[in-house]
């Protein structure tokens, strides 16, 4: 509790700088700073400890947690030079951040810098590089922190532009991997011709791009060089074109050695297809995603704890669409690769705004998607086994959603979900499918008291045949403009059950009895913004289920306790 | 880590933050300067994702007053997507499907634009005048804000 008193008064101390300062000028050059820290206090939830939903396990580094970032940008014309400091003083938990750990510490820091030089048809980088070519299906480096994910490369990159027709880059070096860098080196190429500046054609758009990428193993890799090359080598061709509405964006992509990937399983090549179409016509658009892979994932280092979220080169993220409703997102795909090593699927989406050009202060906005996922059991193939993993459906989900704004005060949203699963397949001996599925229905109203005071109304329900049942959501907001926002929202497994009762039964790990719960997932937080400061402040029960960020998830364990979110950029 | 901070001040005078110049795609895919958006008209740049509810709410609040705001002093709007690979084809498709029609619309697939102007948390939004000075920024969203940053355009003149 002292350590979240200690950041209270940071948060204090902060928005008193904050207050006395607008922005910092050095002699011609100008500096930037970026301030990022999320707290939790975790507070004794018997109920949940009672019957296992919190393992002790889950508290292994104590009642405090804090994954903070601090950056800083010095920029003087062309030149740019930046720091950032990652500290995890101990990390929240949920985040994998402890898989590679050198020591025996619960704190954990990390300083990234990088100087940079960005002229008119040319530029270089040296330190920490943020870059991808075409969709990251061979190489991406970038930072998500709601994952706490940062496999940025560490050396040098360059890039050429020749009148904007060709573009020419290169870079190489040694990539982060969670708070140590990795021993494996990793280079790449990134070539682009621009057809139609080439041809004068100013209407449209037409390129090609070729890309290849080598990662050549490291000492600590040094022992799977019997088993696979010294160097991988991955190569993309890709192909855009885009007039009148019309897009099209193709990716072609190989892994052309030997690679492993889990460290049980032979090592085999891979190849990806990716393509994106898009159409829009006045107020109508529509996009649809393809896409089949074959032991694609690639990681940074092979070494047996070769596992974890960071352990990424590559981004080959899940393509479904990420819902911003809780219900929603109880239960989202997030692949089937572990035992499979290939997927095949896609999704669409499609939008429409009715829109009368008198009235702009009403419209109806419209958007159904779609989204299809069946497997490649790559796996069985190489190891000569029947899985009956092949051409498995896994996912499918169709969604609706609606949102009207009816006058200046009045705006509802509606949404419906449909969403069918294969709960088996992520077992490692899974003959047999056993869908289930979700039925879920949201109802959002917002009501604008007057320009500075408005209440949000949201209510959910979600009707499902899987292991917990039906559940029920609610959240009321009340705002107040610009500076204010307060909300109370709880969630409830209100599964009917045969004696009658609603609620689930649980294992109560003392008694080893069976008992009766109708757990509530409550919360109740504040928000204050002030400028480019922001603070969050929340207590309440959280449920384990899984984090996603840009088709990427990462497992959170449950927990009751206090947040404190503080975001301040000057 | 504080008195870092506060050290810093010392000696360091206070004026107004330049946009940074960086690459990013336009509408038509192209790769631009961060800078060409620079052009003598103040501006609203608002950092947006598909996934992110209020971004959307503070996009279509501003849409819906545009009309009456501009009747009243001039200036443009920029929504910025910070969609990666993964979803930067559905927020092209969002940007047509809202009815974004009068907004310069730029998707910063790689996050290098987001990372230059110290974008943290989403929706993240800037007033920027006519020379490409950062005059204010404001982040999250509450129904009604959107009235902030019209006042801070109109106090520009």
């Amino acid at each position: 509790m002292k350590k979240f008193l200690l950041v209270l008064v940071a948060v204090a101390s902060v928005f008193a700088i904050e207050e006395a300062s607008a922005q910092i000028k050095v002699g011609e050059g100008q500096i930037s700073i970026a301030l990022e820290s999320n707290n939790s206090y975790y507070t004794p939830d018997k109920t949940l400890e009672n019957v296992g939903l919190i393992k002790a396990y889950d508290r292994v580094r104590g009642d405090f947690g804090s994954n903070d970032y601090l950056k800083v940008d010095y920029s003087l014309g062309r030149f740019s030079a930046g720091i950032q400091l990652d500290g995890y003083l101990p990390g929240l938990y949920g985040y994998d951040f402890y898989t590679y750990q050198q020591r025996d510490s619960k704190l954990t820091a990390f300083l990234s810098k990088y100087v940079q030089w960005e002229d008119t048809n040319w530029g270089v980088r040296l330190g920490d590089i943020y870059d991808q070519f075409g969709n990251g299906l061979i190489f991406r480096s970038y930072e998500d922190r709601a994952l706490a994910f940062n496999n940025s490369l560490a050396c040098a990159r360059a890039y050429y532009n020749f009148n904007n027709m060709v573009n020419v880059k290169v870079l190489a070096g040694l990539p982060r991997l969670y708070d140590v860098r990795s021993k494996n080196v990793i280079w790449g190429a990134d070539l682009s011709l621009s057809i139609s500046e080439m041809a004068g054609w100013y209407d449209g758009l037409a390129s090609v791009e070729a890309s290849y990428v080598g990662r050549h193993m490291g000492k600590n890799d040094a022992i799977f060089a019997i088993e696979t090359p010294f160097v991988l080598n991955m190569v993309s061709g890709r192909a855009n074109f885009e007039y009148a509405g019309v897009s099209f964006r193709g990716e072609y992509a190989a892994k052309l050695n030997e690679d492993l990937h889990n460290p049980m399983l032979p090592a085999a090549k891979g190849n990806v297809v990716s393509i994106d179409l898009g159409y829009n016509y006045k107020r109508f658009s529509a996009s649809a995603t393809f896409r089949r892979q074959e032991n694609m994932l690639t990681n940074i280092e092979l070494r047996p704890s070769g596992i974890g979220g960071g352990n990424v080169m590559n981004y080959l993220p899940l393509l479904t669409r990420q819902h911003t409703y809780s219900l929603a997102n109880l239960n989202p795909y997030r692949g089937s690769i572990v035992h499979t090593g290939g997927e095949i699927g896609g999704q669409i989406d499609l939008y429409y705004s009715l829109r009368n050009p008198k009235a702009r202060g009403k419209y109806w906005n419209f958007h159904a998607n779609f989204s299809m996922f069946n497997t490649i059991d790559h796996r069985a193939k190489i190891m000569d086994m029947e899985m009956d993993r092949e051409g498995r459906n896994v996912w499918i989900d169709f969604n609706f959603d609606v949102e009207r704004q009816w006058n200046k005060q009045v705006k509802t949203t509606f949404l419906y979900s449909f969403q069918r699963w294969d709960e088996e397949i992520n077992h490692f001996d899974a003959p047999t499918a056993h869908y289930c599925r979700s039925h879920i229905f949201v109802g959002d109203v917002t009501y604008k008291i007057n320009k500075k005071h408005s209440l949000r109304f949201e209510a959910q329900y979600l009707a499902s045949n899987d292991y917990e049942g039906d559940w029920v959501a609610a959240t009321i907001e009340y705002n107040l403009a610009p500076k204010f926002s307060f909300y109370v929202s709880d969630m409830w497994n209100c599964e009917k059950m045969q004696d009658g009762q609603y609620g689930n039964y649980y294992l109560n790990l003392d008694t080893y009895e069976y008992e009766h719960h109708l757990l509530h997932y409550y919360q109740v937080g504040a928000s204050f913004t002030h400028n480019s400061l922001r603070a969050q402040l929340s207590y309440g029960r959280n449920r384990a289920g899984y984090v996603c960020s840009g088709g990427v998830c990462r497992f959170q364990p449950a927990y009751t306790g206090v947040n404190l979110t503080l975001t301040l950029s000057f | 880590m504080l008195f870092l901070l506060a050290a810093l001040f010392v000696g360091v005078s206070v004026s107004a933050q330049q946009l940074p110049d960086v690459k990013i795609e336009n509408q038509d895919g192209k790769v631009v300067s961060s800078k060409s958006i620079v052009d003598g008209t103040p501006m609203i740049i608002s950092f947006w994702s598909t996934t992110c509810k209020p971004c959307i709410m503070e996009l279509n609040a501003i849409n819906d007053n545009l009309y009456d705001w501009l009747d009243e002093v001039e200036f443009k709007v920029v929504a910025v997507s910070v969609d990666d690979a993964r979803t930067v084809s559905r927020a092209r498709a969002m940007t047509k499907g809202q009815g974004w029609d009068d907004y310069v619309c730029l998707f910063d697939k790689n996050q290098d634009f987001k990372r230059a102007m110290n974008v943290s948390l989403t929706p993240h939004t800037f007033i920027v005048d006519g020379k490409g000075n950062i005059v204010y920024s404001h982040s999250g969203y509450t129904p009604g804000s959107e009235q902030e940053l019209f006042e801070k355009i109109k106090a520009l003149k």
